[in-house]
């Protein structure tokens, strides 16, 4: 019994060769298909407006950049020239400062010289 | 050969004759020493772009910012180096020696020296004239606590400083052009 449904599953499963028509439609559904799963011609429809988003968002970050880069440039020539101000400044109060002392010490001899002359 | 030797000796003595020529640039020493020991130090260091600079950021409409504006003109640098300290003879007057030195070069004429026994307090003014145009001054102010020195380069009119009265604090020396001229050395 055994046997028999063994030889008969054999049977079954044994290797067929496929028809020739089977083979020719297989390969032209290949040849059909490939159009449609070529990367390349799929991709190409894809890609162009991926392309365009690309070079204008660099574009766009170039733009960015020069003129981020354009603005601190201007801040620390402000921050350079407000220093170099601030500085100047300050020298000529210094220098005004010692030039006072000076003329208060000429002021003080001129002072006393006069006193001395009046008291002789 | 002989024609060409002659001019050929000018060229190369010229760069020699323009360094001999006196600067009314002084050259400052470090005074690191004397940075470290001072309670405040002030080193101010303008050249021609910064003073330029700066001239940018004045305002034209402010009155002290348009003196100061016309004080500028023509200067070339501004230089001073300022220390005070907490108690008195913390320097000594070696440390100024290496300045004062270079105003005893030909060129540098000595127009105001104050010696206060009051405050003690001495005050130098240095002026280097050209052509009856001062284009360098210097000063050297030292004080018990405090010492400070101030170079300013370049074409100095003292009628636009005297413009500063009052704006800085400056007051009348009664130092007018033709004065200045004829400096005491």
């Amino acid at each position: 019994m055994s046997k028999d449904i063994e030889s008969q599953m054999r049977a079954a499963l044994r290797p067929v060769a496929p028809r020739e028509e089977f083979s020719q439609k297989l390969l032209t559904g290949i040849a059909l298909e490939r159009p449609e799963l070529k990367p390349r011609r799929l991709g190409a429809g894809r890609r162009q407006p991926l392309a365009w988003w690309l070079t204008a968002s660099l574009a766009a970050s170039l733009v960015l950049a020069v003129g981020v880069h354009q603005r601190l440039q201007q801040q620390r020539a402000q921050q350079s020239g407000l220093e170099a101000r601030r500085e100047v400044m300050e020298a000529l109060r210094m220098t005004s400062q010692k030039l006072n002392l000076a003329y208060e010490a000429v002021k003080s001899q001129s002072t006393s010289l006069t006193d001395e002359h009046s008291g002789a | 050969m002989r024609k060409f030797t002659v001019p050929l000796f000018f060229v190369l003595l010229a760069p020699a004759l323009a360094c001999a020529a006196p600067s009314p640039k002084l050259i400052f020493p470090s005074f690191s020493g004397l940075a470290q020991k001072a309670t405040e130090s002030v080193t101010i260091t303008l050249d021609p772009a910064l003073l330029g600079l700066a001239a940018k950021f004045l305002d034209g409409n402010d009155p002290q910012d348009a003196a100061t504006k016309e004080v500028l003109k023509g200067l070339q640098g501004i230089y001073v180096r300022s220390y005070s300290f907490d108690k008195d003879s913390a320097y000594q007057q070696a440390d100024i020696e290496a300045v004062r030195s270079q105003l005893a070069a030909p060129g540098w004429n000595r127009l105001v020296e104050t010696r206060s026994r009051k405050t003690h307090a001495d005050v130098d003014i240095y002026i280097m004239l050209d052509n009856n145009q001062a284009i360098g001054l210097a000063l050297i102010a030292s004080e018990p606590r405090q010492f400070t020195i101030v170079n300013i380069v370049g074409a100095i009119d003292l009628d636009k400083l005297h413009k500063l009265e009052g704006q800085f604090g400056v007051p009348k020396l009664d130092i007018d052009s033709k004065s200045a001229a004829k400096p005491r050395n």
